[in-house]
Formats: structure tokens, sequence, C-alpha cells
């Protein structure tokens, strides 16, 4: 009886171990590998809501682990995130040299924050300043402006914002600029005016990557062909797999990958889930509607903003009224954008305490996961190396070329 | 006999010539030559010029000699002038963002003219880079706010300004700013208020020079209490020789010369002579004539207004209305100032393209004239390289090195 039993267990265990073994092995193998893929990668996250947080009434503090929001020293370690665009950003209504005030506060912000833990971050402006600090251990900080309505109409503000270190802006935000159609707001100007493409041109001469997130079809196209430097798209998904006009179709993913730009997956969830994206309109009438109400409650608090929205959300969701998303939604657009153009112009612009993540993608911690998904995909640790930082600091690199070359001519 | 005497008489006389001919001949070479070479191995920085809103109106380059204004890379490059301080302003009455986004405006044009002459210009922010400049053989130019206006009561903004080059900030310009008062303007604030403490700290900890010309005596005294570092008059003169309130008495000099500032004498005719002052302070018709004349010749542009004020000021000597005042009342300031101050405490602030400039110093070309006067005066050749530049250099060496130690302390 006692042996009967002990040769059935044994036989039981004969049974289970092969597969747990070759499981557990095959596993081990992958995980391993990404992990360490993961943290020997320059990994850049183009797009981060991450300032106006500085200017929460509560003090948010970079260097802690804050048990909301997406972002700061500790879960960037533990992510390996090492390269980060801090986003300048303020509601597109605001114009003029007001606009302009706030801007250069919100810079102050970022630079302020990152002086304060020195041992682990610290400001880059070039592609070698990012390599220079990820070679040091450290995480790199850059800035973008997001929205062209920070200049205040003024073409010297690109000289001003690109010599305080800003290296992208965005052409607009939710709403047109005076030289910019938004795809979220009516179209005005039918793309780029003509002083709109004076700014493209100062961009390309001043070194700062031309960010077409945001903006019309129309702008787009005229970025396109204005532009002597390649594009970025900082934070856009592909409309194919969710039709969203923040999205990009696969045209224009094709047009932008053509002259050498990076499309940015975001990680929002109505701009990668179809589901998600069409019950959000039905129940706050989508994301612009939804921030604008937010926006209207909360005013200039950014607390009250982030508290309401993350409200709203639970509260949508428990009702059935949004759909859970998961996180492998991104891998979808990662892939998708892939197969349409190679991975030379696929990259990561988050969108993290700017946006509602999906399920498992809470935070900067989460990131590994991509790598680990993209190496059971398939992706050679190559491609995924270009995915997660080496095609942003190629266009980088790309749009320094240009600036330099146009700085030599007369 | 007579040939003998017309020789003897000849050969007197001739030798009486050659005497005096050799005589001045030696001594005028010898103090002119001395004060050419003085002049071309110092390091000679002006703290205050306002070029800078020529180069806004648009029309206005750095690189080619200009026929008006006193200021361009030819002339300074004739004048032996290494190091300028632009100034960054507008009139006080514009304030709010309008002012900081303009403040830019002008920052801008000057980093533009720096990188469109780079073979000529270099941008310097730190005593170390305006001697790095010169090295290299070019002109260092350096950056000052006049008038704490355009910060808009915002750190953030000060610390943008320091970061794009800005080297000083003079508190106020003619009218009170929100947080400090202007010796042209009634108080308000008894001086400087909490958040203007806040603001001299916070140039410290930047490394910017507080500067105290334009401010109220009081505003001076609490700058004076506040600033850990040493402090600057980028443009002012002596009350005693001209009882202006934009300039300093003898005892605010010595007190500023005691916490290791300098006071940067400015050409500036109203501020040099109390004649023309009293002139002025007796006809104010004639200051609100010129004030129309510039007006209809230049609009809003303010660049023009400022050119244009000194050219008819001028006008106005010429036609006996104001009276001259000549470039030697700049050295009287000077003279006077080292008397009180000692000779560590002195420096040049022309006011070049902002003011109206005394007969024989009507641009940078002129500036060799000031160390030879000096050297007639007795000064010796390091008193006068001090004067000229070091004094600066040493007052930007001082203040980075407060800055150094108060971001040293607030970081551990």
């Amino acid at each position: 009886m006692r042996s009967a039993r002990a040769i059935f267990l044994f036989a039981v265990i004969c049974l289970l171990a092969p597969n747990t073994l070759v499981r557990s092995v095959r596993a081990d193998d992958l995980a391993e590998r990404a992990h360490k893929l993961q943290f020997s990668s320059i990994v850049i996250d183009t797009h981060d809501d991450t300032t106006q947080r500085f200017f929460s009434k509560a003090g948010f503090d970079l260097g802690k682990r804050n048990s909301d929001g997406a972002i700061d020293i500790p879960r960037m370690r533990e992510g390996g995130m090492n390269g980060i665009f801090f986003s300048i950003w303020i509601d597109g209504h605001i114009m003029g040299p007001t606009a302009i005030q706030k801007a250069l506060d919100q810079i102050d912000a970022v630079r302020e924050n990152v002086a304060k833990y020195p041992k682990d971050i610290v400001m880059a402006r070039t592609a070698e300043d990012v390599r220079r600090t990820h070679a040091q251990g450290k995480i790199a900080a850059l800035m973008g402006v997001e929205g062209g309505h920070m200049l205040g109409n003024d073409i010297r503000m690109v000289r001003i914002f690109s010599d305080l270190g800003v290296r992208y802006m965005t052409l607009s935000h939710f709403y047109n600029t005076e030289w910019s159609d938004s795809s979220t707001d009516k179209p005005a100007h039918n793309g780029l005016t003509d002083f709109g493409k004076e700014i493209v041109r100062e961009m390309n001469r001043q070194g700062m990557l031309v960010d077409i997130s945001h903006v019309s079809d129309k702008t787009f196209y005229d970025a396109l062909e204005i532009s002597k430097a390649p594009l970025i798209a900082s934070h856009s998904s592909c409309r194919a797999l969710c039709d969203h006009v923040r999205d990009m179709s696969d045209d224009m993913i094709k047009a932008l990958a053509a002259k050498g730009g990076v499309i940015q997956i975001n990680y929002e969830k109505s701009f990668i889930d179809q589901g998600y994206k069409d019950a959000s309109a039905k129940a706050t009438g989508g994301v612009v509607e939804m921030i604008s109400q937010l926006k209207k409650t909360c005013g200039d608090d950014e607390e009250c903003f982030e508290r309401e929205g993350a409200k709203l959300e639970k509260r949508l969701t428990d009702e059935g009224k949004l759909p859970h998303v998961s996180w492998e939604r991104i891998i979808d657009h990662i892939d998708h954008a892939v197969k349409l153009v190679g991975a030379d112009h696929v990259g990561l612009g988050s969108d993290f305490d700017g946006a509602n993540m999906p399920e498992g993608m809470e935070d900067a911690s989460k990131l590994p996961k991509i790598t680990e998904a993209l190496l059971r995909k398939g992706y050679s640790e190559g491609d995924i190396r270009k995915i997660l930082g080496e095609n942003t600091l190629r266009i980088m690199e790309q749009a320094e070329k240009v600036s330099k070359e146009l700085q030599a001519r007369p | 006999m007579r040939s003998d005497v017309r020789r003897t008489m000849l050969f007197v006389s001739l030798c009486l010539a050659v005497f005096v001919f050799v005589g001045t001949g030696v001594s005028g070479d010898d103090i002119t030559a001395r004060a050419r070479n003085l002049h071309f191995s110092s390091m000679v920085v002006d703290t205050h010029a306002d070029t800078t809103q020529r180069l806004i109106d648009g029309d206005f380059d750095l690189g080619p000699r200009n026929l008006k204004g006193s200021v361009d890379i030819p002339r300074m490059k004739q004048g032996g002038l290494g190091a300028i301080f632009f100034s960054i302003w507008i009139p006080s009455k514009i304030t709010g963002p309008i002012a900081v986004n303009r403040a830019l405006e002008q920052i801008e044009a000057v980093r533009e003219q720096v990188r469109k002459h780079s073979q000529d210009l270099v941008l310097a922010t730190t005593a170390a880079g305006v001697r790095e400049a010169r090295e290299q053989g070019k002109i260092a130019l350096l950056m000052g706010v006049e008038g704490g206006h355009m910060i808009h009561s915002d750190l953030g903004v000060l610390r943008k300004f320091a970061e794009l080059g800005v080297r000083y900030m003079t508190l106020t310009h003619s009218g009170n700013c929100e947080w400090a008062d202007s010796s042209t303007d009634k108080p308000v604030h008894n001086g400087l208020t909490d958040f203007g403490k806040d603001v001299i700290r916070e140039m410290n900890r930047l490394g910017l020079m507080v500067d105290v010309s334009h401010v109220s005596d009081k505003t001076f005294r609490d700058v004076l209490r506040v600033s850990k570092a040493p402090i600057i008059a980028s443009h002012s003169n002596c009350r005693a020789l001209c009882d202006h309130p934009r300039n300093m008495s003898d005892e605010m000099i010595r007190a500023l010369a005691a916490k290791g500032g300098v006071i940067q004498i400015n050409y500036h005719v109203g501020f040099l002579s109390q004649v023309f002052r009293s002139a002025e302070r007796a006809h104010p018709e004639i200051n609100q004539s010129i004030a129309m004349e510039v007006q209809k010749r230049c609009g809003e542009k303010e660049g023009c207004q400022l050119i244009e004020g000194d050219r008819i000021t001028r006008e106005y000597v010429e036609q006996g209305k104001l009276p001259r005042v000549d470039w030697t009342e700049i050295i009287e300031h000077i003279d006077h100032a080292v008397k009180v101050a000692g000779i560590d405490h002195v420096g040049l602030g022309s006011d070049f393209d902002g003011a109206n400039m005394p007969f024989g110093m009507e641009d940078a070309t002129s500036l060799p004239k000031i160390t030879e006067a000096l050297l007639r005066k007795g000064y010796s050749e390091g008193d006068v390289k001090k004067i000229l530049g070091e004094n600066t250099l040493r007052l930007m060496a001082g203040v980075e090195r407060i800055s150094r130690e108060l971001n040293t302390t607030k970081r551990n």
C-alpha cells in the first residue's frame, strides 16, 4: 500500500517533471534574456506628462517612490527606463506671452527637480548626452514642448526653447495654434500656414525634432514636406487598430518612415483599443471632451485633475460602461507599425502621467514586459533595442546633423 | 659779426627749437604710446550699453561700422573694448508676461548676433569666459537685465534668464517694480519687499550680479544687507559732482566698496555734469521738445529713440540751448570715486547707445582717451587696468565663488 502510493507518486512526478522543467527552463531563459536586454539597452520614453505633477500643491517628489502616477526615479530604475522626455505642456487655450511665461516655469520645474537628484538623473540635450549619461548609470532627462501655442506666435521662442534644452516641439495640442491645425479641432489653416512652415524650418535649424503627434493629417503632410530632418510622432498609435484622430493611418506611418521618422507608440487606452475608444466616446464624449470637462471642474489644480479623472474612470469601469484594456494592446500597436514600416521606425511614447494606462502597464516599472513580449513574438534583440530607444537616438542625431548643416550656411 | 651773430642766433634758436620739440615730443609720445600699449593690453570691460534695443528695431547689425550710435564690432575693436554687457531693457511701465516675452526677444537677439558673428564675438557668462574670449582674439558679449519688472515676480523666469546667459539684473529701471523701489519713482515698498529679498538670495545662488544702478537709496541699503555677494552699480556716477538721484552719494559708494562692490562710471551728460543737470532742470520744456522730436523720428522704436535722443540733445547743445559737456568729466567722476572708495572699486559703465554722450566720447573708439587721461593724472598702470576691467572681473569671479558656495551648502 505504502509502496503503491510511493510508486504512484513517483510516476506522477515523472510525468509532471519534464513538462514543468522544460517549460520553466524555456520561460526562465526568455525572461532572463528579456531582463538582460532591457537593462543593457537605452530605453527612452519620448512623452511623459510628469512635469505637471511638479506643480501639485502636495509637492511631488521625483526621487521617492510614489503610490500614484507612473513616473519617479525608483520606478524608472525598476523598469529600466533611462531616457525620459518631460513634456512642457499648458492648456492649448492659453496663448501669447502668458503661454511663454508658463512654459518657462515648466522648463524651470524640470531643471530644478532634476537637479535635486544629480546621482540618478541629469539633463541631456543630444543623443551623445543620452549615451554618456547611460554609460554613467544615470537617467537622461530631456524636454519636449507639447504644443506650438507656447511660442506665443513668436518665432524667436523656438531658439529660446532650444537654448533652454527643449529637443522637440509638438506643433499643436488639442486646439489649433495660430499657425497649425490640430487633429482634434476644426481645421482653420488647411494644415500649416506660411508662418508655420517658417517655424518648422527654424526648428530644423535648431536641431529640435518636429513632433507631429496631435496635429491634423494635413498639418502632418505639410510638416513632412517642409522638414529637412526626420519627424517624430512622440506619442501616437495606429489608426488601423484603433480609429482615433490622434493616431496615425497606415499611409501616414509609411510616409513618416519613408522620410526616416519614428512613431512612438502611446499607451493611452482610447488610442490603442477600439472597444474602449467607442465606449469612452459614448460615456464621456471622448478623451478630449473628458479632459476639457475635468479642466473646467479643477482649473489649474493638478491634483484635483488626477483625482477626478481616476475617479471617473473607475466609476465608469465599475459600471461596465468602459471595458478593461490589457497592456498587450501596446504590443499589438508596436507589431502593426513594425510590420508596416520595419523596426527602424517604431519607438515608445507612453504618455505616462498624462493618460489612462491599460491594465498591466500602470507605471514605468512595468516596461520590461514590453521587451519580454517582443522577444516572445520572435523579435531579434537588435530590433528590440531599436524600438526601446535606438531609433529615437538615431533621429535625434539626424536632427542634430541637419541643424549643423543649416547653421553652417550663411 | 653780423653773420656770426646771425649764425649764433640761428644755432641757439635751433637748439631751443630742437630742445622744446624733443622735450615735449618725448614726454607726449611717451605717455601716448604707453597709454596705447596699456589700453590695448588691458581687459577693457564696459558693464552697460543699450545696443540691444537697436537690434530689436530690425535694421541694425553689429558687423559693419555704423554711422549712428556708439557700438559695433569695428568700433569696439578700434577702441580696444574687450567685453561689453548688452542691456536687456524695456520700459518699466511694461509688466506681466509681455515683459518676459520682450526680454526673451532681446536675449535671443544678442545670442543671435553672437552666432552670426562667431569670428568676432563670443557669449561670456563668467570672468574666465571673458579672459578666454580675449585669448581667442574675440570680444566677449555679456548680458544684463535692466529692470526687475522683466521677471514678472517669477523666480523661474529669473533662473531661465540666468540660464540663457544673463549675468546681472538691475533691480529696477526708472519706475518701481513689484518688489523694489526706484530712485526716480515715488517709494511704495520702502526699499525691497520680502519677495525682493528672495530675489536677491536667488540671484546670489545663481551667480547673477545684483545691480543697484537705478534703485532708490533705501533699496540700495536693503540690498547691501541681504546680498551675500558683492554688488555692482553697472552705470552710475558720483552725486558729489552731479546731484542726480541716479548717482550715488559718497556714503553709498563707500558702503558699496566696503562690501567689495564696484561703481561703474556712466558717461551720460546729465549724470556727469552739474551744469548740464541744472540747465535741464531749469528748462524742462527743452527735454519735452526733445522727447517730442524723438517721438516724431522714431515712433515706438526704442532703439531709435535712444540713439536719436542723443543726436537731438547734441543738436541742442550745438545751438547753445544746453551746456556743452566734455568727455573729461568722466575722468573727474572716476577720480572722485577712486578717492572715496579706493582703486579697487571703480569701473566703466558707459551707457552707450542709451544716453547722451559728452563731446569727445561719441563712441567706443574714444575709449583709449580714458586710459591716457588717467595715466596723465598720475595713475599707475596697474591702477588703470583695474578701472578698465579688472575690478569688474574680480567682482564677477567673487559672485561666482559665492554662487558655488551657496549651491554646495544647499545640496548638502
